[in-house]
């Protein structure tokens, strides 16, 4: 009898316990999913600022025709990449920003100011035309959402792949099909010219 | 938005970490969001500001040679359930929730948009680590994490796991700009100012009076102005005796002397010679509009932009620094040109500032958790008692 009791109750302990864990990975890939979905619209988001920066930029003859076709390049094929070229179709498109954001012509010919330093923090700065303002404060927004968004997703990849390890977990396929994602690693330093941008903070 | 913050500490015992929760809760008031606070609280009689909600009583807890004030019990626990069911907030921010505190309480009960701000500068003790395995689950519901300095992003690094953004701690840019001098000062001779321990060596006073020894015998009217907990007669010995009446020590200030203490020298000095992490009391200095001489530490390299807003000499060159000092006095324009780069680069430290930071994570913490799959129904639903 007293075995019977004690082998019933190493089952409930063992079968809530295993429960417990299925719940957390659950909730870890909940988390993981939201990340990635939100760093995609970012991601989304900047391709898009980015081909309509490089469309008016090359309408109004604001950048060498060289450096507006390429930023548009590197746009479309940021939106259009496939999972395994995302990475490397990102990278290009914020170096194309690099390039092309620099040379954009501000008030004294320059975003960045005559003398190279970066505009106060009050943002006044490149009297970049009216029209090209909204493109580049939208710009600006998607950039630095980008550093946030990239961080908090590759953080839940590691809480989920910690998790994911355990023999427990691995053993008892208790994740199922879900895979823990893997890190998305880019550069996404917005521009230094963008600093000055968004010009108000958006409410 | 809906803000619920989240205290370790007592809201009644002053301490780094309450004064960052205030000055936040204050800023994100003052951008317009509905915040919450919820915080131990010792002492009943105490008038609370109207955003927090008290969370019942500290216990303390020796531990390591030190009292640590922590909250326990079946009483603040309900207080944090009803909280957290009351406030509907769009956004729940914890602080210091490595340790176990109401933090960590909070953290157990809670779902949704949640975002942690790590301050400890130092490896967690051991009895933390130990508990770490039991912690890491909760921790796991955490969508955004902020460090307050590079330091505190290192320990989240190193012993919580993940990464962090950082966003420093915030200056209160116009209280610095207010103030009287002290009676008497800066005077028409030139006077300098030392801010810190006299009694920490890493503090560098002894740099500082070797250079005023220097400067003094050729400046009559020179003074040195010395706030600052420690043994006062002690550092009084170390000043040459003709020109002790020069040195006047202040000892500990308060808030508002310190506010004071700025407005009353013409240049501030921080000739620290070591462990420092970051430097606010530079930018307070730049928010007082007081010129800033500091030594070449890494951390006041990188907040004096490597000397444009600030002088600076090598660490522990008692006539290096009294060649800078010497110049200064001399160049009122020099002294007005470092005045108008700290109050610029300053106002990118100001709470107003932080607190827009601290925002974009809420919003950056909000889409993720928008974005969630929903939840799947529990096979047991949780009592709503509480």
């Amino acid at each position: 009898m007293l075995v019977v009791v004690a082998v019933v109750a190493a089952v409930v302990v063992i079968a809530t316990y295993l429960t417990w864990l299925a719940g957390r990975l659950d909730r870890l890939h909940a988390r993981t999913d939201g990340a990635r979905a939100s760093l995609d619209a970012q991601l989304v988001r900047r391709a898009a600022a980015a081909a309509a920066v490089a469309e008016y930029a090359a309408r109004r003859d604001l950048l060498p025709k060289r450096d507006a076709r390429a930023l548009g390049t590197a746009a479309r094929a940021a939106s259009t990449a496939g999972a395994g070229e995302r990475e490397p179709a990102e990278n290009d498109l914020s170096r194309a920003l690099h390039t092309a954001v620099a040379g954009l012509p501000g008030r004294d010919g320059h975003l960045s100011g005559p003398d190279g330093h970066l505009p106060g923090p009050d943002g006044h700065l490149p009297d970049a035309d009216d029209d090209l303002r909204p493109l580049l404060d939208d710009l600006a927004i998607a950039a630095s959402r980008i550093v946030l968004a990239r961080r908090f997703y590759n953080d839940a990849v590691r809480d989920t792949t910690a998790v994911h390890e355990r023999r427990l977990v691995r053993w008892l396929r208790l994740a199922g099909h879900a895979p823990a994602g893997s890190f998305f690693e880019i550069d996404d330093t917005p521009p230094e010219a963008l600093a000055g941008f968004p010009s108000a903070q958006p409410r | 938005m809906r803000v619920g913050l989240v205290c370790p500490y007592p809201w009644d015992v002053p301490g780094g970490v309450m004064a960052h929760i205030r000055d936040l809760a204050e800023a994100l008031i003052e951008l317009g969001h509905d915040v919450s606070v919820l915080a131990p609280v010792d002492d009943d009689e105490q008038p609370l500001p109207a955003y927090v909600v008290p969370a019942g009583r500290t216990v303390p807890v020796r531990y390591n040679g030190s009292v640590a004030r922590l909250v326990f019990g079946p009483m603040s626990a309900r207080r944090a359930r009803r909280w957290l069911r009351e406030g509907h907030f769009d956004v729940l921010h914890l602080h210091s929730p490595e340790a176990l505190s109401l933090s960590q309480m909070t953290l157990l009960q809670a779902s949704g948009p949640i975002v942690a701000t790590f301050h400890a500068a130092n490896p967690r003790s051991r009895v933390l680590s130990a508990l770490s395995p039991a912690l890491q689950p909760q921790l796991e519901k955490i969508q955004g994490r902020i460090a307050v300095s590079l330091a505190a992003r290192k320990t989240v690094v190193e012993h919580v796991g993940g990464d962090a953004i950082v966003i420093p701690n915030g200056v209160h840019v116009a209280a610095y700009a207010g103030g009287t001098a002290l009676a008497g000062w800066p005077g028409s001779g030139g006077a300098i100012g030392f801010l810190g321990r006299i009694d920490e060596p890493r503090k560098g006073i002894a740099v500082l009076l070797d250079a005023f020894g220097r400067l003094a015998p050729d400046r009559p009217g020179l003074r040195l102005l010395v706030a600052g907990p420690g043994n006062v007669d002690e550092v009084r010995e170390q000043v040459a005796a003709g020109l002790r009446d020069r040195v006047v020590l202040l000892g500990r200030v308060s808030e508002e002397d310190k506010v004071r203490f700025f407005q009353s020298v013409d240049i501030y000095v921080a000739p620290n010679t070591g462990g420092e992490s970051f430097g606010i009391v530079l930018l307070e200095a730049m928010a007082a509009r007081t010129p800033v001489v500091a030594s070449d530490l890494d951390a006041f390299r990188s907040v004096l932009d490597d000397g444009r807003v600030g002088r600076q000499f090598p660490v522990g060159d008692a006539a290096a620094l009294a060649g800078v000092l010497a110049d200064l006095l001399d160049d009122p324009r020099q002294r007005s040109a470092l005045v108008a780069a700290g109050a610029e680069l300053v106002s990118a430290y100001d709470w107003s500032a932080v607190a827009c930071s601290v925002e974009q994570v809420y919003e950056a913490v909000r889409l993720v958790a928008a974005q969630q799959p929903p939840e799947p129904v529990p096979l047991i639903r949780p009592t709503a008692d509480g």
